[in-house]
């Protein structure tokens, strides 16, 4: 018996059976019989409950072991294990909401992201934050690089004739100094968080 | 530091050569030493091997270069501000083995550790090069696809490298390493042409990500020793990995590094984030899955490369940049394969032309 109150040959039978119904690529359902019996029954609850598609589920199996690998980087006495890392509590509101399955699957692939990324997501967040503040109108779109792989900020402005353009670049140019400042902090002008 | 050798392998044509000799009369009795017709074939991956990449380390190949010696330095690009580097393919691998290197997907179809034989003729090359440009300042270095020092014990080729440039006031050698293997160098005088810069990571890295490495303590010793012997120095915060507690961790390293060795005795500072791209990744976390220097914030950037999302990375650099600044001497410092809009944001200055960049790192 695991851990979970579920035989060990159940639940691989259990997995074997998920994984062929969704073609999962053998290399993942090594990796996931290898698992402990706890981790192994965990990712197989978050499977089923969720209806993980198969990308999906790839990519959640990818995220969850870099957290783990990273929160034991982090403090070597502890063990983080995948089943504590889907015991959380903003995993388990995911797992045990009442919102389409397919819903509940993208939220938990945001949610591990964020997980897996967490200064990342803050930083995101704070140059949200900091573009809503500017207040701009509509037709004036401030344009992050996709995950902040750049440096390059971009600036759209959509106008239908002459007029609306005219309001649009002076909305721009009132603007000047806080997209000036939403450039710098894309470039590391600002403190972020030297632990995570 | 020693480095483990499992076999020696020796291309029937270079049989009589000084370096096949040298190796043989200085290798461990236990190595086995075998002769084969070509070299190419001997670096190969051993078929069936689970790490062949890792096995290729262990052994040595001693072989006639048939490529030039001589070319720009592969990872230059007109998308980064480069540092007109110019690099000395004298070997290829190296016994050590860092979880971040990109030898294991640029030497994936030949790991075996290549040494040529007939790396005199590089001398023949850089002869041309002089004539054709006759300008001063160019840099060469030997340390892009192996480690200039290790295994020098066995192979001698520093005291050669060394002697040649000693003679030429239009160029500087760059040897690059990640050892304290410098025996050879403190017993020639290299006339002030030839820079040794040591590949710089605080504790945690060296722990974690480099495998077989000199402690960063033992590296910065051996710079402070081959500093009093002659040579100029340098070092390269390259890669940086921003894991949670970076920033201290290498500002800590500049200070340590700075009580060592007086900054204005440091000829220049480069820093470079870790940056991998898709099959690299996928090859590093392969052979170190428990390292969790590999699973950093990196995303996927526009030149194909994963690197920590940019105001981290960006963070990093200007935070290291400005400790630097802040010593007395301020040491000349650039970044290597970062864009001009990249430098523009940690230095505040556009980058200069790699020419001239070349040229003032060069110490003309």
């Amino acid at each position: 018996m695991s851990a979970s109150g579920i035989d060990v040959t159940t639940l691989d039978d259990a997995i074997r059976r998920w994984a062929a119904e969704r073609h999962l690529p053998d290399a993942h359902l090594r990796r996931w019989l290898a698992l402990a019996n706890d981790d192994r029954a965990a990712l197989l609850e978050v499977a089923e409950t969720l209806r993980l598609r198969t990308g999906q589920f790839v990519a959640a199996f990818d995220l969850i072991e870099e957290i783990a690998l990273r929160q034991r980087g982090t403090a070597a006495s502890l063990q983080v294990t995948i089943a504590a890392i889907l015991a959380r509590r903003e995993i388990r509101r995911i797992l045990d909401g009442t919102g389409s399955a397919p819903g509940r699957a993208r939220e938990l692939i945001d949610t591990l992201r964020a997980l897996r990324f967490p200064r990342l997501k803050r930083t995101i967040e704070r140059l949200a934050a900091e573009i809503a503040s500017l207040g701009l109108p509509r037709g004036v779109k401030v344009v992050l690089p996709r995950e902040l792989s750049s440096d390059e900020v971009r600036i759209e402005i959509s106008a239908g004739g002459g007029t609306e353009l005219a309001r649009l670049i002076d909305s721009v140019a009132q603007a000047r100094a806080g997209l000036e400042r939403i450039a710098d902090l894309v470039g590391g002008a600002e403190s972020i968080d030297d632990e995570v | 530091m020693k480095f483990e050798l499992d076999a020696i392998n020796i291309e029937d044509g270079v049989r009589a050569s000084a370096l096949a000799r040298r190796v043989i009369g200085a290798a461990p009795r236990d190595v086995m030493v075998s002769y084969v017709a070509d070299g190419r074939q001997a670096a190969r991956p051993l078929e069936g091997a689970t790490d062949a990449f890792g096995g290729g380390k262990r052994r040595m190949v001693i072989m006639r270069r048939r490529a030039p010696f001589l070319m720009a330095c592969p990872a230059g690009s007109a998308e980064f501000a480069c540092c007109g580097y110019l690099v000395l393919t004298l070997a290829s691998n190296c016994p050590m083995d860092c979880g971040y290197c990109f030898l294991q997907e640029y030497l994936a179809d030949n790991p075996g550790f290549q040494v040529y034989a007939n790396y005199a003729d590089a001398f023949d090359e850089l002869e041309r090069l002089r004539r054709k440009a006759p300008a001063r300042g160019l840099r060469v270095g030997t340390g892009e696809l192996a480690d200039s020092l290790a295994f020098d014990s066995l192979t001698g080729i520093s005291r050669d490298l060394v002697e040649y440039f000693a003679g030429r006031d239009d160029l500087t050698l760059e040897l690059k390493t990640k050892t304290d293997e410098i025996e050879n160098l403190v017993a020639i005088d290299p006339k002030g042409r030839t820079l040794v810069s040591w590949t710089l990571s605080p504790e945690r890295v060296y722990r974690s990500t480099e495998h077989r490495t000199a402690a960063p303590a033992a590296r910065i010793e051996a710079a402070r020793r081959v500093l009093a012997a002659g040579y100029r120095v340098a070092f390269h915060l390259d890669p940086i990995i921003a894991y949670a507690g970076a920033e201290r961790d290498y500002l800590e390293l500049i200070d340590q590094l700075f009580e060592a060795i007086a900054p204005e005795r440091i000829a220049f500072i480069s820093m470079g984030g870790l940056r991998m791209t898709s099959a690299l990744r996928a090859i590093a976390r392969r052979r170190f899955p428990d390292d969790p220097m590999l699973v950093g914030e990196e995303v996927l950037g526009p030149d194909g490369r994963y690197r920590t999302f940019t105001p981290l990375r960006l963070k990093l650099y200007a935070a290291l940049s400005d400790r630097i600044r802040k010593s007395n001497a301020k040491p000349q410092t650039y970044l290597c394969m970062e864009s001009a809009s990249v430098h523009r944001q940690v230095f505040g200055e556009a980058a200069a032309p790699p020419t001239v960049v070349g040229a003032r790192l060069a110490g003309d």
